[in-house]
Protein backbone atom coordinates (compact mmCIF):
# COMPACT_ATOMS: atom_id res chain seq x y z
CA UNK A 1 0.00 0.00 0.00
CA UNK A 2 2.59 2.22 1.22
CA UNK A 3 5.05 1.34 -1.78
CA UNK A 4 1.95 1.66 -4.90
CA UNK A 5 1.67 5.30 -3.35
CA UNK A 6 5.02 6.28 -3.37
CA UNK A 7 5.32 4.80 -6.82
CA UNK A 8 2.53 6.69 -8.21
CA UNK A 9 3.71 10.28 -6.42
CA UNK A 10 7.07 8.98 -7.96
CA UNK A 11 5.70 8.41 -11.33
CA UNK A 12 2.15 10.23 -12.30
CA UNK A 13 1.97 13.17 -9.79
CA UNK A 14 5.11 14.72 -11.77
CA UNK A 15 2.97 15.00 -14.76
CA UNK A 16 0.17 17.22 -12.64
CA UNK A 17 0.87 20.31 -13.89
CA UNK A 18 0.73 18.73 -17.65
CA UNK A 19 -2.10 17.23 -17.06
CA UNK A 20 -3.73 20.93 -15.64
CA UNK A 21 -2.44 22.69 -19.00
CA UNK A 22 -3.62 19.58 -21.62
CA UNK A 23 -7.71 19.72 -19.60
CA UNK A 24 -7.41 23.29 -19.54
CA UNK A 25 -7.36 23.05 -23.32
CA UNK A 26 -9.69 20.51 -23.18
CA UNK A 27 -12.38 21.60 -21.35
CA UNK A 28 -12.10 25.47 -22.09
CA UNK A 29 -13.81 26.82 -19.05
CA UNK A 30 -13.53 25.96 -15.44
CA UNK A 31 -13.86 22.34 -14.45
CA UNK A 32 -10.30 21.83 -15.60
CA UNK A 33 -9.45 21.08 -11.67
CA UNK A 34 -12.84 19.07 -11.95
CA UNK A 35 -12.01 16.90 -15.19
CA UNK A 36 -8.09 16.33 -13.78
CA UNK A 37 -9.25 15.37 -10.33
CA UNK A 38 -11.57 12.51 -11.59
CA UNK A 39 -8.26 11.80 -13.94
CA UNK A 40 -5.97 11.34 -10.72
CA UNK A 41 -8.87 8.97 -9.08
CA UNK A 42 -9.18 7.12 -12.09
CA UNK A 43 -5.61 6.67 -12.53
CA UNK A 44 -4.44 5.92 -9.11
CA UNK A 45 -7.04 2.99 -9.53
CA UNK A 46 -6.51 1.57 -12.52
CA UNK A 47 -2.32 1.94 -11.38
CA UNK A 48 -1.70 -2.21 -10.33
CA UNK A 49 -3.05 -2.36 -14.05
CA UNK A 50 -0.25 -0.72 -15.52
CA UNK A 51 2.74 -2.33 -16.54
CA UNK A 52 5.89 -0.36 -17.34
CA UNK A 53 5.04 1.52 -20.22
CA UNK A 54 4.74 5.63 -20.90
CA UNK A 55 3.01 7.09 -17.92
CA UNK A 56 1.99 10.69 -19.38
CA UNK A 57 0.95 9.40 -22.17
CA UNK A 58 -1.28 6.81 -19.91
CA UNK A 59 -2.25 9.73 -17.70
CA UNK A 60 -3.53 12.18 -21.15
CA UNK A 61 -5.48 8.84 -22.42
CA UNK A 62 -7.41 9.08 -18.88
CA UNK A 63 -7.57 12.82 -18.91
CA UNK A 64 -9.01 12.98 -22.40
CA UNK A 65 -11.46 9.57 -21.69
CA UNK A 66 -13.16 11.49 -18.68
CA UNK A 67 -13.10 14.77 -20.75
CA UNK A 68 -15.44 12.71 -23.46
CA UNK A 69 -17.06 10.83 -20.97
CA UNK A 70 -18.68 13.47 -19.44
CA UNK A 71 -18.98 15.03 -22.47
CA UNK A 72 -21.67 12.70 -23.36
CA UNK A 73 -22.59 12.26 -20.25
CA UNK A 74 -23.76 16.23 -20.69
CA UNK A 75 -22.35 16.85 -16.99
CA UNK A 76 -20.26 19.82 -18.57
CA UNK A 77 -22.60 22.39 -19.55
CA UNK A 78 -20.25 24.99 -21.11
CA UNK A 79 -18.29 22.71 -23.34
CA UNK A 80 -20.53 21.82 -25.65
CA UNK A 81 -19.76 23.98 -28.12
CA UNK A 82 -16.05 24.98 -27.67
CA UNK A 83 -15.40 27.41 -29.76
CA UNK A 84 -18.00 29.60 -28.64
CA UNK A 85 -16.89 28.69 -24.73
CA UNK A 86 -15.45 31.72 -23.24
CA UNK A 87 -11.38 31.39 -23.54
CA UNK A 88 -9.80 30.08 -20.02
CA UNK A 89 -8.74 32.94 -17.59
CA UNK A 90 -5.39 34.57 -18.75
CA UNK A 91 -2.54 33.99 -16.66
CA UNK A 92 -1.30 37.25 -14.76
CA UNK A 93 2.27 37.83 -16.26
CA UNK A 94 4.31 39.90 -13.70
CA UNK A 95 5.00 43.43 -15.53
CA UNK A 96 8.20 44.47 -14.91
CA UNK A 97 8.44 47.93 -13.27
CA UNK A 98 8.71 50.32 -15.69
CA UNK A 99 7.38 48.76 -18.91
CA UNK A 100 6.06 50.93 -21.66
CA UNK A 101 2.35 49.89 -20.82
CA UNK A 102 1.92 50.02 -24.61
CA UNK A 103 3.98 47.28 -25.23
CA UNK A 104 2.64 44.92 -22.45
CA UNK A 105 -0.89 45.62 -24.02
CA UNK A 106 0.71 44.51 -27.20
CA UNK A 107 2.37 41.57 -26.36
CA UNK A 108 -1.00 40.32 -24.05
CA UNK A 109 -3.30 41.47 -27.61
CA UNK A 110 -0.78 38.59 -29.17
CA UNK A 111 -0.90 35.92 -26.86
CA UNK A 112 -5.01 36.37 -26.84
CA UNK A 113 -4.94 36.32 -30.44
CA UNK A 114 -2.70 33.23 -30.94
CA UNK A 115 -4.85 31.82 -27.97
CA UNK A 116 -7.58 32.65 -30.84
CA UNK A 117 -6.37 31.31 -33.42
CA UNK A 118 -5.71 27.99 -32.43
CA UNK A 119 -8.97 27.77 -30.95
CA UNK A 120 -10.42 28.19 -33.92
CA UNK A 121 -8.62 24.96 -35.19
CA UNK A 122 -11.05 21.68 -35.30
CA UNK A 123 -10.74 19.45 -31.84
CA UNK A 124 -8.78 16.94 -33.55
CA UNK A 125 -6.39 19.06 -34.98
CA UNK A 126 -5.80 21.29 -31.99
CA UNK A 127 -4.87 18.50 -29.81
CA UNK A 128 -2.55 16.71 -32.03
CA UNK A 129 -0.73 20.29 -32.22
CA UNK A 130 -0.77 20.73 -28.31
CA UNK A 131 0.32 17.27 -27.49
CA UNK A 132 3.32 18.30 -29.68
CA UNK A 133 4.39 21.37 -29.41
CA UNK A 134 3.86 22.01 -25.62
CA UNK A 135 3.98 18.89 -24.68
CA UNK A 136 6.76 17.86 -26.47
CA UNK A 137 5.37 14.50 -27.00
CA UNK A 138 6.34 11.30 -29.89
CA UNK A 139 3.88 10.56 -32.45
CA UNK A 140 3.31 6.99 -30.77
CA UNK A 141 2.76 8.86 -27.84
CA UNK A 142 -0.07 11.13 -29.66
CA UNK A 143 -1.34 8.20 -31.02
CA UNK A 144 -1.53 6.25 -28.23
CA UNK A 145 -3.42 9.41 -26.36
CA UNK A 146 -5.64 10.40 -29.37
CA UNK A 147 -6.76 6.41 -30.52
CA UNK A 148 -5.92 7.34 -34.15
CA UNK A 149 -3.18 5.56 -36.44
CA UNK A 150 0.11 7.39 -36.16
CA UNK A 151 -0.45 8.00 -40.27
CA UNK A 152 -3.73 9.81 -38.92
CA UNK A 153 -1.66 11.97 -36.24
CA UNK A 154 0.91 13.11 -38.61
CA UNK A 155 -1.48 14.56 -41.06
CA UNK A 156 -3.10 16.16 -38.37
CA UNK A 157 -0.60 17.47 -37.22
CA UNK A 158 0.34 19.19 -41.20
CA UNK A 159 -2.85 20.42 -41.19
CA UNK A 160 -3.03 21.82 -37.95
CA UNK A 161 0.52 23.59 -38.29
CA UNK A 162 -0.52 24.95 -41.92
CA UNK A 163 -4.16 25.95 -40.88
CA UNK A 164 -1.85 27.96 -38.24
CA UNK A 165 0.72 29.46 -40.62
CA UNK A 166 -2.66 30.78 -42.90
CA UNK A 167 -4.10 32.42 -40.24
CA UNK A 168 -1.15 34.14 -39.07
CA UNK A 169 -0.79 35.75 -42.40
CA UNK A 170 -3.96 36.87 -42.40
CA UNK A 171 -3.71 38.68 -39.27
CA UNK A 172 -0.32 39.77 -40.44
CA UNK A 173 -1.69 41.11 -43.83
CA UNK A 174 -5.10 42.23 -43.05
CA UNK A 175 -6.00 41.90 -39.49
CA UNK A 176 -7.15 44.28 -36.67
CA UNK A 177 -3.55 45.12 -35.96
CA UNK A 178 -2.73 46.59 -40.16
CA UNK A 179 -6.48 48.49 -39.01
CA UNK A 180 -5.43 50.38 -35.90
CA UNK B 1 0.73 21.82 -54.65
CA UNK B 2 2.59 20.39 -51.76
CA UNK B 3 5.49 18.30 -52.59
CA UNK B 4 4.91 14.76 -52.03
CA UNK B 5 7.90 14.50 -49.60
CA UNK B 6 6.38 17.18 -47.18
CA UNK B 7 5.09 14.27 -44.69
CA UNK B 8 8.53 13.00 -44.38
CA UNK B 9 10.30 16.70 -44.05
CA UNK B 10 7.83 17.03 -40.83
CA UNK B 11 8.36 13.65 -38.95
CA UNK B 12 12.50 14.93 -39.91
CA UNK B 13 11.63 18.38 -38.26
CA UNK B 14 9.76 16.22 -35.36
CA UNK B 15 13.16 14.03 -34.60
CA UNK B 16 10.42 11.00 -35.54
CA UNK B 17 13.11 9.26 -38.40
CA UNK B 18 15.67 7.37 -38.17
CA UNK B 19 19.34 8.15 -39.54
CA UNK B 20 18.75 6.56 -42.94
CA UNK B 21 15.79 8.54 -43.74
CA UNK B 22 17.07 11.83 -41.87
CA UNK B 23 19.92 11.63 -44.56
CA UNK B 24 17.61 10.85 -47.63
CA UNK B 25 15.12 14.30 -45.88
CA UNK B 26 18.60 15.94 -45.82
CA UNK B 27 19.67 15.41 -49.04
CA UNK B 28 15.54 16.02 -50.63
CA UNK B 29 15.65 19.43 -49.13
CA UNK B 30 18.77 20.40 -50.65
CA UNK B 31 17.21 20.80 -53.94
CA UNK B 32 13.73 21.03 -53.25
CA UNK B 33 13.50 24.26 -52.78
CA UNK B 34 9.32 23.78 -51.07
CA UNK B 35 11.00 21.51 -48.69
CA UNK B 36 13.55 24.10 -47.58
CA UNK B 37 10.57 26.75 -47.38
CA UNK B 38 8.54 23.92 -44.96
CA UNK B 39 11.75 23.87 -42.87
CA UNK B 40 11.36 26.95 -41.96
CA UNK B 41 8.02 27.47 -41.75
CA UNK B 42 7.87 24.49 -39.45
CA UNK B 43 11.14 26.17 -37.08
CA UNK B 44 8.68 29.66 -37.16
CA UNK B 45 5.81 28.05 -36.03
CA UNK B 46 7.25 25.85 -33.22
CA UNK B 47 9.48 29.52 -32.24
CA UNK B 48 5.93 31.29 -31.77
CA UNK B 49 3.79 28.54 -30.44
CA UNK B 50 6.86 27.80 -27.78
CA UNK B 51 7.18 31.13 -26.46
CA UNK B 52 3.46 32.69 -26.51
CA UNK B 53 1.43 29.52 -25.39
CA UNK B 54 1.32 29.57 -21.77
CA UNK B 55 2.05 27.01 -19.34
CA UNK B 56 0.45 27.32 -16.71
CA UNK B 57 1.19 25.23 -13.27
CA UNK B 58 -1.24 23.22 -11.47
CA UNK B 59 -2.82 25.30 -8.70
CA UNK B 60 -1.54 24.48 -4.95
CA UNK B 61 -4.79 23.42 -4.27
CA UNK B 62 -5.55 20.66 -6.70
CA UNK B 63 -2.56 19.26 -5.80
CA UNK B 64 -3.66 19.21 -2.52
CA UNK B 65 -7.19 17.97 -2.93
CA UNK B 66 -5.81 15.30 -5.38
CA UNK B 67 -3.46 13.67 -2.31
CA UNK B 68 -6.47 13.66 -0.24
CA UNK B 69 -8.28 11.99 -2.68
CA UNK B 70 -5.79 9.31 -2.93
CA UNK B 71 -5.64 9.52 0.97
CA UNK B 72 -9.72 8.95 1.17
CA UNK B 73 -9.71 6.19 -1.57
CA UNK B 74 -6.54 4.09 0.31
CA UNK B 75 -8.53 4.37 3.58
CA UNK B 76 -11.40 2.43 2.15
CA UNK B 77 -9.60 -0.71 0.37
CA UNK B 78 -7.16 -0.69 3.46
CA UNK B 79 -10.52 -1.07 5.52
CA UNK B 80 -11.98 -3.83 3.42
CA UNK B 81 -9.06 -6.32 4.07
CA UNK B 82 -7.29 -4.71 7.11
CA UNK B 83 -7.58 -8.83 8.77
CA UNK B 84 -5.13 -10.18 6.12
CA UNK B 85 -2.64 -6.97 6.09
CA UNK B 86 -2.25 -7.38 9.81
CA UNK B 87 -2.51 -11.16 10.37
CA UNK B 88 1.15 -11.37 7.38
CA UNK B 89 2.48 -8.19 9.21
CA UNK B 90 5.09 -9.81 11.07
CA UNK B 91 6.33 -12.65 9.04
CA UNK B 92 6.29 -10.78 5.71
CA UNK B 93 8.01 -7.88 7.69
CA UNK B 94 10.75 -10.65 8.58
CA UNK B 95 10.78 -11.49 4.92
CA UNK B 96 11.04 -8.42 3.52
CA UNK B 97 13.75 -7.51 5.64
CA UNK B 98 15.94 -11.29 4.49
CA UNK B 99 14.70 -9.85 1.07
CA UNK B 100 16.44 -6.11 1.59
CA UNK B 101 19.53 -7.55 2.90
CA UNK B 102 20.30 -10.24 -0.17
CA UNK B 103 19.13 -7.87 -2.63
CA UNK B 104 21.57 -4.79 -0.96
CA UNK B 105 24.24 -7.29 -0.70
CA UNK B 106 23.32 -8.15 -4.75
CA UNK B 107 23.15 -4.33 -5.74
CA UNK B 108 26.70 -4.18 -4.13
CA UNK B 109 27.87 -6.43 -6.14
CA UNK B 110 26.39 -5.49 -9.84
CA UNK B 111 27.48 -1.86 -9.21
CA UNK B 112 30.71 -3.27 -8.62
CA UNK B 113 31.08 -5.17 -11.14
CA UNK B 114 29.94 -2.11 -13.32
CA UNK B 115 32.47 0.22 -11.76
CA UNK B 116 35.52 -1.88 -12.50
CA UNK B 117 33.88 -2.60 -16.17
CA UNK B 118 33.55 1.02 -16.59
CA UNK B 119 37.05 1.99 -15.52
CA UNK B 120 38.86 -0.37 -17.26
CA UNK B 121 37.16 0.93 -20.58
CA UNK B 122 35.57 4.50 -20.22
CA UNK B 123 36.36 4.75 -24.16
CA UNK B 124 33.87 2.46 -24.70
CA UNK B 125 31.21 4.68 -23.28
CA UNK B 126 32.64 7.24 -25.71
CA UNK B 127 32.00 5.00 -28.75
CA UNK B 128 28.83 4.21 -27.71
CA UNK B 129 27.85 7.65 -26.89
CA UNK B 130 29.26 8.74 -30.40
CA UNK B 131 27.18 6.18 -32.04
CA UNK B 132 24.06 7.27 -30.60
CA UNK B 133 24.67 10.94 -31.23
CA UNK B 134 25.48 10.04 -34.73
CA UNK B 135 21.82 8.50 -35.09
CA UNK B 136 20.17 11.74 -34.42
CA UNK B 137 18.81 13.84 -36.82
CA UNK B 138 21.49 15.91 -38.80
CA UNK B 139 24.64 14.32 -37.13
CA UNK B 140 25.47 11.49 -39.21
CA UNK B 141 27.41 12.34 -41.20
CA UNK B 142 30.10 15.63 -42.09
CA UNK B 143 30.11 14.43 -45.67
CA UNK B 144 27.83 11.96 -47.56
CA UNK B 145 29.41 9.92 -50.38
CA UNK B 146 29.06 6.07 -51.29
CA UNK B 147 32.66 7.12 -53.14
CA UNK B 148 35.62 5.94 -50.90
CA UNK B 149 37.88 8.58 -53.16
CA UNK B 150 35.73 11.26 -51.98
CA UNK B 151 35.65 10.06 -48.08
CA UNK B 152 38.98 8.96 -47.60
CA UNK B 153 40.49 12.31 -48.44
CA UNK B 154 37.81 14.25 -46.68
CA UNK B 155 39.49 13.06 -43.75
CA UNK B 156 43.09 14.31 -44.04
CA UNK B 157 41.61 17.49 -42.92
CA UNK B 158 39.13 16.61 -40.67
CA UNK B 159 40.55 13.60 -38.40
CA UNK B 160 43.67 12.86 -37.16
CA UNK B 161 44.04 9.65 -39.16
CA UNK B 162 43.25 8.19 -42.28
CA UNK B 163 41.35 5.68 -41.81
CA UNK B 164 40.65 2.42 -44.49
CA UNK B 165 37.26 2.66 -46.53
CA UNK B 166 36.20 0.82 -48.61
CA UNK B 167 32.26 0.86 -50.73
CA UNK B 168 31.15 -3.19 -49.47
CA UNK B 169 28.15 -2.35 -51.15
CA UNK B 170 28.19 -5.75 -53.34
CA UNK B 171 28.74 -7.41 -49.98
CA UNK B 172 25.44 -5.74 -48.49
CA UNK B 173 27.33 -3.15 -46.64
CA UNK B 174 27.36 0.16 -48.73
CA UNK B 175 29.37 2.98 -47.33
CA UNK B 176 27.20 6.30 -46.48
CA UNK B 177 30.01 8.87 -45.69
CA UNK B 178 32.24 10.18 -43.06
CA UNK B 179 32.27 12.08 -40.11
CA UNK B 180 34.99 13.60 -37.39
CA UNK B 181 34.29 12.87 -33.95
CA UNK B 182 36.36 13.97 -30.58
CA UNK B 183 37.31 11.95 -27.63
CA UNK B 184 40.09 10.07 -25.87
CA UNK B 185 41.80 13.68 -26.41
CA UNK B 186 41.98 13.48 -30.63
CA UNK B 187 40.07 13.83 -33.82
CA UNK B 188 38.84 10.73 -34.92
CA UNK B 189 37.64 9.15 -37.58
CA UNK B 190 33.65 7.58 -38.54
CA UNK B 191 33.44 5.92 -41.51
CA UNK B 192 29.60 4.91 -41.49
CA UNK B 193 28.08 1.68 -43.16
CA UNK B 194 24.37 0.90 -43.67
CA UNK B 195 23.23 -2.73 -43.55
CA UNK B 196 19.96 -3.56 -44.06
CA UNK B 197 18.30 -0.78 -41.89
CA UNK B 198 20.68 -0.53 -39.08
CA UNK B 199 23.92 1.95 -39.08
CA UNK B 200 27.06 0.83 -38.59
CA UNK B 201 29.35 3.26 -37.61
CA UNK B 202 33.23 2.57 -37.72
CA UNK B 203 35.96 4.41 -35.42
CA UNK B 204 39.54 5.09 -36.11
CA UNK B 205 42.15 6.22 -34.13
CA UNK B 206 46.08 6.42 -33.25
CA UNK B 207 46.13 3.80 -31.04
CA UNK B 208 47.13 4.47 -27.44
CA UNK B 209 48.68 2.07 -24.75
CA UNK B 210 45.54 0.23 -22.82
CA UNK B 211 43.94 -2.26 -25.19
CA UNK B 212 40.54 -2.56 -25.66
CA UNK B 213 38.26 -5.68 -25.81
CA UNK B 214 37.79 -7.24 -28.18
CA UNK B 215 33.79 -7.77 -28.21
CA UNK B 216 32.02 -5.79 -25.85
CA UNK B 217 27.87 -4.97 -25.47
CA UNK B 218 26.22 -1.98 -24.23
CA UNK B 219 23.10 -0.80 -23.70
CA UNK B 220 21.96 -3.03 -26.89
CA UNK B 221 24.83 -2.48 -28.90
CA UNK B 222 27.26 -4.50 -29.89
CA UNK B 223 30.67 -3.10 -30.29
CA UNK B 224 34.04 -5.23 -32.02
CA UNK B 225 37.37 -3.75 -31.73
CA UNK B 226 40.28 -4.43 -33.77
CA UNK B 227 44.10 -2.93 -33.93
CA UNK B 228 45.55 -2.75 -37.49
CA UNK B 229 48.76 -1.27 -37.60
CA UNK B 230 48.84 2.22 -35.82
CA UNK B 231 45.17 2.48 -35.82
CA UNK B 232 42.99 1.31 -33.15
CA UNK B 233 39.66 0.65 -34.81
CA UNK B 234 35.76 0.24 -33.44
CA UNK B 235 32.67 -1.19 -35.28
CA UNK B 236 29.30 -0.21 -33.46
CA UNK B 237 26.12 -0.86 -34.08
CA UNK B 238 22.30 -2.79 -33.30
CA UNK B 239 22.56 -5.03 -36.07
CA UNK B 240 23.31 -8.59 -34.32
CA UNK B 241 26.94 -10.17 -33.40
CA UNK B 242 26.98 -12.03 -36.94
CA UNK B 243 26.35 -8.98 -39.35
CA UNK B 244 28.75 -6.45 -37.77
CA UNK B 245 31.77 -9.54 -37.40
CA UNK B 246 31.06 -10.00 -41.28
CA UNK B 247 32.01 -5.82 -41.58
CA UNK B 248 34.80 -6.48 -39.47
CA UNK B 249 36.36 -9.10 -41.28
CA UNK B 250 36.20 -7.32 -44.55
CA UNK B 251 37.47 -4.13 -42.97
CA UNK B 252 40.56 -6.25 -41.41
CA UNK B 253 40.99 -8.04 -44.94
CA UNK B 254 40.96 -4.77 -46.72
CA UNK B 255 43.24 -3.57 -44.14
CA UNK B 256 45.66 -6.01 -44.00
CA UNK B 257 45.74 -5.87 -47.92
CA UNK B 258 46.54 -2.44 -47.92
CA UNK B 259 49.17 -2.82 -45.27
CA UNK B 260 51.83 -3.93 -47.64
CA UNK B 261 52.23 -1.18 -49.47
CA UNK B 262 52.34 1.11 -46.69
CA UNK B 263 55.11 -0.50 -45.22
CA UNK B 264 57.00 -0.65 -48.43
CA UNK B 265 56.08 2.74 -48.54
CA UNK B 266 57.93 3.72 -45.81
CA UNK B 267 60.82 1.75 -45.91
CA UNK B 268 62.11 4.22 -48.81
Amino acid sequence: MQDKRARFEASVLPHLDAAYRFARWLSRSGDAEDLVQEAFLRAWRGFEGLRGGDVKAWLFTIVRNCHATALQQGQRRAVLSLRDAPLPAMRTHSEPAGDDPESVATAEEERRSLRSVIAALPDEHREVLLLREMEDMSYREIAQVTQVPIGTVMSRLARARAALRGKWLEQASGGPRAVR
Amino acid sequence: MQCAEALRVQAYFDGEVDALTALEVERHAGHCGECRELLEQLTATRARLRQELEFPQAPAALRASIRRLLDEDRGASAAEGPGRVRSQGRPALKWLGALLAGGAALAAAVLLFFRVSAATDPLLDDLLSAHVRSLMPLHLTDVVSTDRHTVKPWFAGHADVSPVVVDFNEQGYPLVGGRADYFDGQRVAAVVYRHGTHIINVFAWAAGGHALPEFSSRSGYHIVCWKLGNLQYCAISDTGWDELQALTRLLRAAGSADQPRLDRYLDK
